[in-house]
């Protein structure tokens, strides 16, 4: 199994996987979606709130605030040791004091962790006119995408097979599929017709091309042909900001070993091997 | 209020909803704003796009 990424930075990483199953690309793709925890607002306390917004709007609102978020520094609350009373290991609080009039942002929201504060600055939470009024307290906790998807680090997240294209000796370089292409994948060459340099990974593999062939009228087989590759795959992992796109990947693919090894342990007991 | 992120994909567009609503509001072309913001879907486009501020209306009603 072998992965090559073609661009890696904090809020997107695009790579191919090759050597795998679909199986197994869709379990990375389920683990970096739905376990890997990232802190999200979720109690909220309101003291005052005389906005035009219900209290329970205001706080789906501020639970859809990504924020950053240190996995060194913080644990799930039915890991810490405080057992899920709350305490600076497992909660994040913040408090919020605004008077009309004014928009009221993310960055009024002031963490008593700076390193668990909102990734933007600039979020609109309520637009505040003379003389209203918001007092609020709010608790991050970490959690999974799995309970609730404002807890998911990943926006895109996905994966397609690697395409194949090939053309045989019947194209006649008549054009029509480099026309029919909706991404400029194909162009002629001489007397064929080939896939633009560096394009091939963006194929969709939509198959227009193949019915622009038929359509031409070239018999019963185009001649162009798409396919794909069973073991490759090109993935797209797009952060929220709340952790880097590297990091998601590395605790999606720590969660799956950890799982395959409890899977193995739990095996081995039924079948009474303890060889591990 | 605008939505706080993208319906579909998650994305936090809200961000973008001032410097969107200024430009478009100098009679700029949305297709233009919307690249230049670099929000490249077109389910995180049609949130700005079809998003109608009430908040100002409601205001005056407490
Ligand atoms: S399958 Fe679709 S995207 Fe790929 S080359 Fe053919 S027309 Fe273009
Ligand atoms: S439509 Fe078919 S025959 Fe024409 S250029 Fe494309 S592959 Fe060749
Ligand atoms: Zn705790
Ligand atoms: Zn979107």
């Amino acid at each position: 199994m072998e992965i090559e990424f073609a661009s890696l930075d904090d809020s997107l990483a695009r790579f191919t996987l090759s050597g795998a199953s679909t199986a197994f690309a869709n379990a990375i793709r389920r683990a970096m979606i739905g376990e890997v925890p990232t802190l999200a607002i979720e109690d909220v306390r309101i003291y005052d709130n005389t906005s035009a917004l219900f209290d329970e709007m205001l706080a789906h609102r501020l639970g859809l605030i990504p924020i950053k978020t240190d996995l060194a520094t913080y644990t799930t609350q039915d890991k810490c040791s405080c057992g899920g009373a709350g305490c600076p290991g497992c909660t994040s609080t913040y408090t919020l004091s605004v008077e009309g009039p004014k928009t009221v942002t993310s960055s009024d929201l002031i963490p008593q962790d700076p390193n668990a504060a909102p990734v933007y600055e600039n979020i609109p939470i309520v637009k505040l006119t003379k003389g209203q009024k918001l007092v609020i307290e709010a608790r991050a906790i970490l959690n999974t995408g799995r309970t609730h998807a404002k807890w998911q680090p990943t926006l895109v997240c996905g994966y397609k097979n690697y395409p194949v294209i090939t053309v045989s000796d019947a194209c006649d370089a008549c054009g029509n599929c480099v026309d029919e292409c909706p991404r400029d994948i194909l162009e002629v060459k001489g007397k064929q017709v080939v896939v633009a340099d560096g394009k091939l990974p963006e194929c969709s593999l939509c198959r227009l091309c193949e019915r622009a062939c038929l359509a031409s009228g070239i018999g019963d087989e185009p001649a162009i042909k798409i396919s794909a590759e069973k073991d490759r795959f090109i993935f797209v992992v797009e952060s929220d900001g709340s952790l880097p796109a590297k990091e998601i990947m590395n605790r999606a693919l720590t969660y799956i070993r950890e799982q395959a090894d409890e899977l193995e342990k739990q095996l081995g007991e039924l079948s009474g091997d303890d060889r591990k | 209020m605008i939505p706080v992120r993208c319906f579909t994909c998650g994305k936090p567009i809200s961000t973008a909803w001032e410097e969107y609503k200024a430009r478009r509001e100098k009679g700029e072309d949305p297709k233009k704003i919307l690249d230049d913001l670099n929000i490249s879907r077109y389910c995180c486009r049609r949130m700005l796009l079809t998003h109608k501020e009430i908040i100002d209306e409601l205001n005056p009603y407490q």
